[in-house]
């Protein structure tokens, strides 16, 4: 039996089943246990990429277009490879097959075969002896270039196909181009009591980890080819590995050390670690690369600019009839995750609010600008927050309250949305009754005077997704056990901890299922060799599937420790409990036994121990083409309530407060979950008023460093208050859910609320900044000196 | 990681001796906190072939009265130091103010007064590394011909961005100098050229010692308001600087005000005093004289978009920054800062 | 006299024979040469805090600090802290450390060392901070993972252990909101 089989009613953590449990009777789950890595971090231990140095290791660094497009006519690297020290040039032409994170749409090449496309495309890489006779290479590296057009503005993309960003392509610069609808929303909107027609605007953000990417690579002499990767994905890299490097995929291992943030900034395979592995075959030296922040900000993968288009249409009594939606999508200059950008732009609006009928017509667009991809939030931070927008102008135009209509219009729990996707467990109603309360919304909201205001906003995001970017049936996360006779057990996982405790929540689920303390377990994860197959960090799938599969496996496991002491002790197997360490009997609580001794019995009887379990979703999804894409086996719900006031002066807004309610199913770890929260909630408020990842008119990054690219510091950032809501999901492990992504995404649109609360403008163009605050206040008292003089009149 | 381009590193123990390394070393340079020209080494725009560190000449740091009454503040005192420093929050409030708003905690305590003042001018197209400025075809101040920020510019207009000027312009500093032809000192007022390549009248074989106040009136009042857009780390977007003396009666007396991070050199309003004085704070003549400064202050002032930020929106700041750090001055207060 | 490029450096209480070129920045030294990786580099050049350590006690970017220049100060690093509070009779690891741990601070860790250490540096010299304290001592250390909550409570919770004291309620310790499923 496999996890897959335990899904609906009979999970055995489902309410009313004999395994379910309140939190009271955890004994690890649900308690704010410490990380598994969190004293080796705080203590400098950890090992994160740039922390490895091997004996004899190259350093390498890359050459890149300083053009935003153009065709490479000649490169001549004879006199970087003459310089001293330098050990191996490589180009385009040394790795020419396309790659590309979505197996539809490769087209990417680790460097440049004859086009560059944006400035920072990586042109060629040299390995030398240290990183200054690395650079000073490629400074002797002649690249002659002809400048084509360049495409900086993406309507110019949506109508202009010449000259093609990527040649060959009969949809010309547009990337991918969506067009769903469900139910007739012309007649919904036509019959509607109140209609909102709004334009807003998403600038591109970027995760600016605080670790810049680093990779390492070694070949040894017998043909295996090993990569130390800042990734969170490591499976995928590997496949990408073998495709490029014409390497079959069991001589290259992929390891993911230490990771230092990712936030979906290290979720597709990057030019370095084909570049690290390429020299270190080339050379048979170790060869380690490590990106400045510069090209950090060139590598991008951020957040996508949206301009989009709402019409939306209610009942006097504040009832959705119909939700309609134009996006344009700017994803720079590659595809990346673009296919599902476009998807997820229009597929995960579609709750928590019922929508009777809805639409979506999205494009996305290739511009000369660094490739666009996932960020926190995948391609639902943009709709959502010029959607939450929109509900409060609905809620204005129907003198409702702001809250009051998200909960009129909630969708309920265990139903299916507009579009196809099943909802299961949906917590939506408590998170908004969390935040009212918390917040004190109904004394304060609309009564802080003139400068301060509360806004509201909800959202729901996925709990990974039932599609696995490359169709197979094979299971999309998978555990391995073993036990040592010490009474340690280790679990290997190909699960990405990127920061999030994903290996944390592995050991919590063993020290549960198995009875045994957390510091029995060692977790081994995301290296290609030791642990089996996992996707990755993205989608917020981890806990879901991951944990899923862990407690598949430690059941197998727990069957066989119970049926050996059970046969020990001449008792049935269901007497037989594993706590804190020891097997007792239940019947006969004088009789227990230490977990070792229960692991050899088990041993004697069984063999060798160890287990295996593996996670796979249920068939979801609309029964239309893409239908899948947004499929979820369970959503997340969350609601913020944003405390802002707007100095009127100077046009600065200054976030006080945000309450973030969030329905993460059970949380294992509240602390964990609301780090996340806090986290999520943190980044949102970033991009809001601080951050903007765009290029200047010569299509060159503004300000590719962290001087420029303003992260807020601890004097920017407001006060979190975390409100877990558990609704306890039928099929997440032990009822949870995800955490990681869904709080970003009512920040936003929430303090966009809360400004028209403080001062009466409606900021629908992000990011927020005080100039524009401006010109929103001067525009909002011209239309009310106008509205005064025709009343006077 | 970004690397240094190379140099040989000395590291005197005297000023002599500093001052001798850097004659005898065509293109060498002088470092104190490293916080302005290590970033700005690791962009390639200073390769100098040696660097003399003053990190250990121990008499270049300090903070002292003199029998005059003045305050002489050693070139290599900290940042950090200076704005904690009981005797220049007493003395020179404005300057203790403006110390304690730049950069971050770690960059003030690196950073010293003497790199502040010297700081090198800063912009968009200039501030950035190798790989950046080649990509743009490299602009005027270093390694091109043309202006990015003013077409067909003539004049480099990298912006002042050392909150510390304007505060001892408003405090009539000496900067005390030393080269190989011995000492001098020079008004700080008379001490910057409109020249956004290099804005200072220091010669590169000179040193700067100390940063002298005068001893001010009993009634002395300053402030320092600071736009940014973090509450740390960032460089100034406009700084201003406000004296604001009050005479026996409580009544202006003398006013000053100096603003920076607009153009090349640190700029003052002029025309200010004949609007305040004899004005007293805390009456509406006085919000009524302040009001009219700021709004002179912004007629005076046209910043151009050559720091990062809306340069419309620095100088629709410029009357707020100004009203505000004269009221802040006004009250015995300040910074007037967002956080 | 010893060669250009050698010069000794005062780490963690123990003092090194280096030798690197003169244009190494302290933070090359202490990663690549003495091998103490547990300082960061995150944006290379004094933008983030991750390579934070102490000099002569206080918090410095040993990005921007030349290596050689160095020389003559005594240098804290994330990895002295522990052996330093081991030494003066305390148990694992420094109370900040600890505190950053228990409290959940550290999610993916690598602005932490540098954050960790501009705390202590902070407690060292006002060993109760208030909050605003706290924020404007942290303010140079970039982290992107927590929204500083955590960090704060984890700074808040050390103050507490050390004067004997339970800290404040967080948030998300009010039982967790139930919402049962649907039977």
């Amino acid at each position: 039996m496999s996890a897959r089989d335990l899904h609906g009613p009979g999970a055995p953590w489902g309410p009313g089943e004999p395994g379910a449990k309140s939190n009271q009777e955890f004994v690890t789950v649900g308690k704010p246990h410490r990380k598994v890595d969190g004293i080796a971090k705080a203590t400098g231990a950890a090992i994160y990429a740039d922390d490895i140095t091997l004996p004899g290791m190259l350093h390498a660094k890359t050459l890149r277009s300083p053009h935003p497009h153009a065709k490479i006519r000649r490169i001549d690297t004879s006199k970087a490879r003459a310089l001293k020290g330098v050990h191996a040039v490589i180009t385009g032409e040394s790795m020419p097959i396309k790659y590309g994170v979505i197996p539809w749409t490769p087209d990417e090449n680790a460097l440049a075969v004859d086009k560059v496309r944006f400035i920072g495309d990586p042109v060629a890489a040299v390995a030398a002896i240290d990183e200054d006779t690395a650079n000073a290479a490629l400074k002797l590296i002649e690249v002659e270039y002809e400048l084509l057009h360049t495409f900086l503005d993406p309507r110019e993309s949506l109508v202009r196909a010449e000259p093609a960003i990527h040649e060959g392509r009969k949809e010309g610069n547009i990337s991918k181009s969506v067009q769903l609808e469900f139910g007739q929303v012309d007649e919904a909107l036509a019959s509607a009591d109140v209609v909102v027609e709004d334009d807003y605007f998403f600038h591109g953000s970027t995760h600016a980890p605080i670790e810049p990417h680093c990779a390492v690579a070694t070949y040894s002499p017998d043909g295996v080819l090993t990569l130390w990767s800042a990734t969170q994905i490591t499976h995928y890299v590997h496949r990408a590995l073998s495709r490029v490097l014409e390497l079959p995929a069991h001589r290259i291992r992929v390891i993911q050390p230490c990771l230092g943030g990712a936030f979906g900034g290290k979720s597709d395979p990057f030019s370095l670690e084909f570049c690290v592995a390429k020299l270190a075959m080339l050379t048979g030296r170790a060869v380690k690369m490590l990106w400045t922040r510069e090209e950090v900000f060139y590598a991008h993968r951020g957040r996508h600019p949206m301009q989009l288009h709402y019409r939306s249409g209610a009942t006097k009594d504040g009832k959705l009839t119909g939700v309609d939606a134009k996006i344009l999508i700017d994803g720079g200059s590659y595809s990346s995750f673009g296919l599902v950008t476009t998807y997820y732009s229009g597929q995960l609006l579609t709750g928590p609010y019922h929508f009777p009928t809805y639409r979506f017509d999205s494009t996305r667009v290739f511009t000369n600008k660094p490739p666009c991809g996932p960020k926190r939030g995948h391609g639902s931070v943009q709709p959502r927050f010029a959607f939450e927008v929109q509900l409060d102008q609905l809620a204005e135009k129907l003198a409702l309250d702001p809250i009051e209509i998200r909960r009129r219009n909630f969708q309920g729990d265990f139903t299916r949305t507009v579009n196809g996707q099943r909802v299961t467990s949906n917590g939506f109603l408590q998170c908004l009754d969390e935040v009212e309360r918390a917040s004190r919304w109904r004394e304060r909201r609309g009564k802080l005077g003139f400068g301060r205001g509360l806004g509201v906003a909800g959202s729901m995001y996925i709990s990974g997704t039932n599609y696995p970017v490359y169709p197979n049936e094979m299971p999309q996360a998978g555990i391995q056990l073993k036990v040592d006779r010490s009474g340690l057990v280790t679990v290997f996982t190909g699960g990405n901890d990127i920061g999030q405790g994903s290996n944390s929540m592995c050991a919590y689920i063993v020290s549960e299922e198995l009875g045994i303390p957390i510091e029995r377990i060692r977790v081994v994860a995301a290296d290609t060799d030791l642990c089996p197959v996992d996707l990755g960090a993205y989608s917020s799938r981890v806990t879901f599937m991951v944990g899923n599969a862990t407690i598949d496996a430690c059941r197998k496991l727990r069957e066989q420790l119970v049926a050996a002491v059970a046969e020990k002790w001449g008792c049935a197997p269901t007497r037989v409990r594993l706590l804190e360490g020891l097997a007792i009997d239940l019947e006969d609580t004088s009789r227990s036994m230490t977990s070792v001794e229960a692991f050899h019995l088990a041993e004697t009887k069984f063999d060798t121990l160890g287990a295996t379990g593996s996670y796979n979703t249920p068939k979801l999804g609309g029964d239309y083409r893409g239908g899948t894409i947004g499929a979820s086996p369970a959503y997340s719900f969350t609601a913020h309530v944003v405390d802002a006031s707007v100095d009127v002066e100077t046009g600065r807004i200054t976030v006080h407060d945000v309450w973030v309610a969030h329905d993460c199913g059970r949380a294992l770890n509240p602390m964990i979950v609301a780090g996340q929260m806090e986290g999520s909630a943190y980044m949102g408020i970033a991009e809001a008023l601080f951050e903007e990842h765009d290029v200047n008119r010569f299509g060159l990054h503004r300000g590719p460093s962290l001087l420029d690219y303003r992260l807020p510091t601890s004097l920017d950032t407001p006060e979190f208050r975390a409100r877990i809501v558990e609704s306890i999901d039928p099929e997440g492990p032990y009822g949870a859910k995800e955490a990681g992504e869904g709080p970003l995404h009512p920040s936003l649109p929430a303090l966009s609320n809360a400004v028209y609360d403080a001062v009466g403008i409606r900021l629908k163009h992000l990011p927020f900044t005080p100039a524009k605050v401006l010109a929103a206040l001067r525009e909002k008292r011209e239309r009310e000196s106008v509205a005064t003089a025709q009343g006077a009149r | 990681m970004l690397r240094l381009p190379k140099f040989e590193l000395c590291t005197p123990h005297t000023v002599a001796e500093a001052v001798k390394l850097l004659a005898e070393c065509p293109g060498a340079m002088l470092v104190a906190g490293g916080t302005d020209l290590v970033p700005n080494m690791k962009h390639e725009l200073f390769t100098p072939p040696r660097l003399v560190s003053l990190a250990n000449v121990r008499e270049l740091r300090g903070i002292c009265t003199r029998d005059d009454g003045s305050l002489v503040i050693g070139a290599m005192t900290s940042l950090a130091d200076v704005a904690a420093s009981d005797l220049v929050r007493a003395h020179a409030p404005a300057l203790a103010q403006a110390c304690s708003l730049i950069a971050g905690p770690q960059l003030r305590t690196m950073g010293t007064l003497g790199g502040n003042v010297l700081l090198d001018t800063r912009c968009q197209w200039y501030n950035q590394t190798y790989f950046w400025r080649q990509a743009l075809g490299f602009c005027m101040k270093k390694d091109g011909e043309v202006c990015h920020v003013v077409k067909g510019g003539k004049n480099c207009v990298a912006a002042a961005s050392n909150d510390s000027a304007p505060t001892l312009m408003t405090l009539g500093a000496m900067l005390d100098l030393v080269g190989p032809s011995g000492p001098r000192s020079v008004p700080i007022d008379e001490f910057w050229v409109a020249d956004g390549i290099y804005n200072k009248q220091l010669a590169k074989d000179e040193l700067l010692v100390s940063i002298r106040v005068p001893k001010p009136p009993a009634g002395h009042r300053g402030a320092y308001g600071k736009l940014r857009d973090r509450g740390s780390i960032d460089f100034p977007l406009l700084g201003v600087a406000v004296r604001l003396d009050l005479d026996a009666s409580g009544a202006v007396e003398h006013v000053d005000i100096v603003v920076t991070a607009l153009a090349a050199q640190p700029k003052r309003i002029t025309k200010v005093l004949e609007l305040l004085r004899g004005t007293r704070p805390g009456t509406p003549q006085f919000d009524e004289s302040v009001a009219q400064a700021a709004a002179l202050a912004h007629k005076q002032c046209k910043p151009l978009a050559n720091i990062p930020g809306d340069a419309d929106y620095r100088r629709e700041m410029v009357p707020v920054y100004v009203k505000r750090t004269l009221h802040a001055a006004a009250r015995g207060e300040g910074p007037v800062h967002h956080v | 006299m010893r060669r250009m490029g050698e010069y000794r450096l005062e780490v963690n209480g123990d003092t090194h024979e280096v030798s690197a070129p003169d244009h190494w920045t302290l933070l090359e030294v202490l990663r690549y040469r003495l091998g103490l990786t547990g300082s960061k580099q995150g944006c290379d050049k004094g933008d983030c805090g991750a390579c934070t350590v102490l000099v002569d006690g206080r918090p410095v970017l040993s990005c921007l600090s030349l290596a050689r220049a160095s020389e003559g100060r005594a240098i804290t690093t994330i990895e002295g802290l522990m052996p330093a509070h081991l030494r003066a009779g305390g148990k694992g690891a420094d109370p900040v450390q600890e505190a950053f741990d228990r409290c959940g601070a550290l999610q993916c860790g690598f602005c932490q060392p540098g954050m960790i250490l501009s705390a202590r540096a902070l407690l060292n010299r006002c060993p109760a901070p208030s909050r605003e304290q706290m924020r404007d001592a942290l303010s140079g250390n970039l982290c992107r993972c927590t929204g500083y909550t955590q960090i704060f409570e984890a700074v808040e919770s050390a103050v507490a252990t050390s004067l004997g004291l339970t800290p404040a309620p967080r948030s998300w310790e009010a039982p967790p909101v139930a919402k049962e499923a649907r039977p």
